[in-house]
């Protein structure tokens, strides 16, 4: 499955990892709603069939992952949770500040 | 510039339900209270509010000043370009006696709204990197429904799980797109929707069908009939479908969630 990827190697990379699907759409949707997409980092923790994803992003862009009554981190969790079921983990995202 | 006419049994429903159908942010919508709400009798309602709402052309002001936004808070703001608004007439057309009139204080300051070419192209990239950050292959096009209307469509292969039960998970990645859209471009004029797999497409066809189906009877029986509650994107196409029919005319009832199109026949 990995060797299909041929256009960029971190996500090659990423997606090599449990839960590299995961963190790369997590990542990837972060980056492109923050302001400041430099101070977008998401760590991860595996388990066997789970992975938890922990989102920072800088203090004046937490409003804009979590949106109008929660409508933006509430869509960023259901389309990571559908990553993460393209590799079989169980994906959770928490929004840290 | 489309404006959506909703009603609720407070302003505040109204107002959230507007916001629902516009996809935006309150302080990214503009609003104007048609009704207030009118109680009859031993608190019973006897008439719901109207307000009408539309996506404001004006980028986005930083977060600090959005509790302001009443107190004209869109003449300052940013290092943007902008250009003082030219169009007056569309709110003229809306002022009517006896209305109180919630919308963003004068002098409005726009910029120039995007166009739907625009906005599916920023929306066309985004689903893009979004294949690619899944590892799946597909393509991904646009095409104008009707003047405000634009339609960003995946297509390829294995992409059920970027729809999900239900649609859930397509509903989840349309808000992302259109979220997107409005960061990257300030501001969105029409609407956008975002179909995977012509998942859309095909139930959108149904729907059609189902509601022609219905008209036929409606005006055959001269009976007016009720459907299923439906979310405000699939009452739209019975709307649109059955008002291009002769003979039969369409209303709304009830509230959200429960908020349901009637069918008529057309005296």
């Amino acid at each position: 499955m990995s060797d299909v990827y041929d256009d960029s190697d971190a996500v090659d990379d990423a997606n090599r990892a449990v839960g590299g699907v995961s963190k790369n759409v997590l990542t990837y949707l972060a980056k492109a709603i923050v302001e400041d997409a430099e101070s977008v980092v998401v760590e991860t923790e595996e388990r066997r069939n789970a992975v938890t994803l922990r989102l920072h992003v800088g203090p004046s862009d937490m409003g804009r992952v979590i949106g109008r009554r929660g409508r933006v981190a509430q869509a960023i969790r259901s389309v990571v949770r559908a990553a993460g079921a393209k590799e079989g983990v169980d994906a959770t995202v928490d929004i840290v500040d | 510039m489309q404006w959506v006419e909703v009603t609720g049994r407070t302003v505040e429903e109204a107002k959230e339900a507007a916001l629902d159908q516009l996809g935006v942010d309150e302080q990214d919508a503009e609003f104007e209270i048609l009704e207030e709400p009118k109680s009859g009798l031993f608190g019973r309602l006897r008439s719901e509010a109207r307000v009408r709402a539309r996506v404001v052309p004006t980028a986005p002001r930083p977060k600090v000043e959005r509790r302001e936004r009443r107190r004209g808070s869109r003449e300052r703001g940013g290092s943007r370009e902008r250009r003082p608004s030219s169009g007056g007439g569309q709110r003229a057309e809306t002022a009517r006696k006896g209305q109180t009139t919630v919308t963003t204080d004068e002098p409005q300051v726009h910029v120039k709204p995007p166009t739907l070419a625009q906005e599916a192209d920023v929306a066309k990239d985004f689903l893009q990197g979004l294949l690619d950050a899944f590892g799946l292959d597909g393509d991904v096009d646009s095409q104008e429904l009707d003047e405000d209307t634009v339609e960003v469509s995946v297509h390829g292969s294995d992409l059920g799980l970027l729809i999900g039960p239900k649609g859930q998970t397509l509903t989840s990645v349309q808000e992302l797109t259109r979220t997107v859209v409005q960061r990257k471009l300030g501001a969105r004029s029409g609407r956008l929707l975002v179909d995977v797999a012509d998942y859309r497409k095909a139930r959108r066809e149904a729907l059609e069908r189902f509601a022609t189906g219905v008209a036929a009877k409606v005006r055959d029986a001269g009976v007016a009939t009720a459907l299923e509650p439906m979310s405000p994107a699939d009452r739209k196409v019975v709307h649109d479908t059955v008002n291009a029919i002769d003979g039969v005319t369409t209303t709304s009832e009830g509230e959200e969630p429960n908020r349901r199109v009637v069918i008529l026949p057309q005296s």
